[in-house]
């Protein structure tokens, strides 16, 4: 009994001490940022704008209303979709050939792989300025090539389909590296004996592909595009940089408009709107993460 | 079966020529995805070191004649580089030691002890998935208020918000992989929780802390949206100075460059020396490099 007792008293000491050493943390995370959140949803339903010393107004939900009426939040949500529905499966292919092509080591392979992975981390505002330079229509490297092979000069970023295009050009640039080392590791985590049997059993390389290592990657698929989808929902700078949402409204997306509609509309209210649905699509995505991607290795 | 059992010479011999046509083919390839990635950071480092007359030549030149080094210089003085890297700096370490000092314990904490569970893990997750952005107005307006705008402190409060989920989930990750027994061995010398955590479980910690700091360093160093909104002129970050180089007549592509070529060394050091954290980090711990 006694014994049980110090058991317990020892649990619950043990719970003490976790708890007041998260607590400064937890502090620091509640107050600085999951307070401005909250007090975004809270703007979220007033007519609130910066551009005049008004009072906020409780508006009872007419923002929410408007945006779903506003072909310019429309516009914004497509264009996000189209970057991601365009974008990721080109970037998955890329980046599973380039896999491909690194699976098997050869002498200097870690230096390869470092290099392809460059311009993950590069600022993303240089990255902006880099296509900038590579797209221009007059003195940029790119139209110079395809003029070589007799392609005329194209207007990059001033046509907004060719502007929706540079701006996929440019994130598939900056993150099918991304996608590729991503892959890489999950090649590397299937065992060789897997390839070994599909080989015995008579299957040519492109069968053993299709058959074995494809289904063997779709976790790692998975992984990649749930993270895509997350960090195409955040994509700003380079876009801010490259085509500032231009021309006219072609390639804004929604973090584009939230910043626009906040920062040169003033309009808090509706800026605060677009935000909470972006924050609700994401708590989704993060609630998926955590079932099918953080659980199963929990399990293991 | 028969067939391939009565492999003759000849027939291997022109297996291993295919074998090494493939080979050739695969590093053919290498090379050209990787000449097609590596392109833009060329690009852009070469020209740092054009003349203004250079930029705009055609066809665009892909080697200059000789280095030019005044970019640098024009783009440190004329252009406030100086202030802006300073800025940068100032910015980037005092946020990545603030995230840390708070994220640690918290991390310790959810690792070890699964403190808040799993409400608290997705609670950090959804965080550290939404967009920044969507902080901006509620924050703009609390700065506003305290007369914070254009101060130091505005960043690095700012930045908590952007970095404190990403440090405290990998962190926590790190934490799950060093094993119990060594705690428990402390504790058994009779050593309190924390001093055991502190002696013991720290130092083996360690390398991940450091490179969770490597992260938030690149973070705040790289950022770009927050810098924008909070920042008028006496604390613009390296990129909100790369921005605004933009907004004259004619833009100074040389000096932009020069400067562009200093804000990503960092992100470059990181990727050429840790790359085998990188992937932890960017899947922010669902694969463990």
């Amino acid at each position: 009994m006694a014994n049980l007792d110090k058991v317990l008293t020892l649990e619950r000491r043990e719970r003490r001490f976790a708890q007041l050493v998260a607590l400064p943390g937890m502090v620091v995370l509640v107050l600085l940022v999951a307070g401005p959140l909250l007090y975004m949803l809270f703007n979220s339903f007033f007519a609130n704008t910066l551009a005049a010393p008004i009072p906020p107004r409780f508006n009872w939900g007419r923002n929410y209303l408007n945006l779903f009426d506003d072909s310019r939040f429309w516009n914004a949500f497509f264009n996000t979709m189209k970057i991601m529905v365009i974008g990721i499966p080109i970037q998955s292919v890329l980046g599973l050939i380039i896999a491909l092509l690194l699976n098997k080591k050869f002498y200097g392979s870690k230096i390869v792989i470092a290099l392809f992975m460059m311009p993950v981390m590069i600022t993303p505002v240089v990255a902006g300025f880099e296509w900038k330079i590579i797209l221009d229509n007059h003195f940029g490297p790119l139209n110079y090539i395809l003029g070589l092979f007799g392609i005329q000069p194209l207007a990059w970023l001033s046509k907004p389909t060719l502007a929706m295009a540079s701006v996929l050009i440019m994130d598939t640039w900056q993150w099918t590296p991304f996608v590729a080392v991503v892959l890489l590791a999950g090649l590397a985590a299937i065992p060789r004996q897997v390839y070994e049997a599909s080989s015995v059993d008579g299957s040519s390389s492109s069968e053993t592909l299709w058959r074995v290592t494809l289904p063997l990657l779709k976790p790692m698929f998975a992984l990649v595009v749930l993270l895509r989808i997350i960090f195409i929902f955040k994509i700003f700078d380079p876009v801010q940089i490259l085509t500032g949402g231009g021309p006219g409204i072609a390639t804004e997306t929604l973090s584009v408009l939230t910043y626009i509609m906040g920062f040169k509309n003033f309009d808090v209210g509706m800026s605060s709107a677009i935000a909470v649905i972006q924050l609700v699509i994401i708590t989704i995505i993060a609630k998926v993460f955590i079932g099918t991607i953080m659980k199963p290795k929990e399990a293991k | 079966m028969s067939a391939k059992i009565a492999l003759n010479a000849e027939d291997l011999d022109r297996r291993k020529r295919i074998r090494k046509l493939f080979s050739v083919l695969r590093f053919l390839l290498i090379f050209i995805f990787l000449a097609i990635f590596l392109f833009p950071v060329y690009w852009i480092a070469i020209g740092a070191f054009k003349s203004e007359g250079e930029f705009y030549h055609y066809p665009p030149i892909f080697w200059p004649e000789h280095f030019n080094w005044g970019n640098f210089g024009r783009a440190m003085t004329t252009f406030g580089g100086t202030q802006a890297l300073v800025s940068s700096l100032i910015v980037a370490i005092t946020n990545t030691m603030l995230v840390i000092a708070f994220g640690v314990l918290l991390a310790y904490a959810m690792g070890r002890f699964n403190v808040g569970g799993d409400n608290l893990s997705f609670f950090v997750l959804s965080l550290l998935f939404a967009p920044p952005v969507i902080a901006a107005t509620p924050l703009f307006i609390i700065f506003k208020t305290l007369g914070m705008l254009d101060t130091y402190p505005a960043l690095f409060l700012s930045y908590i918000l952007i970095n404190m989920p990403f440090a405290v989930w990998i962190m926590k990750g790190f934490f799950e992989d060093i094993p119990h027994g060594i705690e428990n061995a402390a504790l058994l010398d009779g050593y309190s929780r924390f001093a055991a955590f502190r002696k013991y479980v720290l130092p083996l910690a360690v390398p991940g802390i450091a490179v969770t700091a490597l992260f938030v360093f690149i973070f705040s160093w790289n950022e770009f949206l927050f810098a924008l909104i909070f920042t008028r002129s006496h604390t613009q970050t390296l990129p909100i100075a790369l921005a605004s180089m933009t907004g004259g007549h004619q833009i100074p592509w040389g000096e932009i460059s020069a400067l562009s070529l200093i804000a990503i060394t960092p992100g470059i050091i990181l990727t050429l020396f840790f790359q085998k954290y990188l992937v932890r980090g960017l899947t922010f711990g669902a694969v463990k490099g």
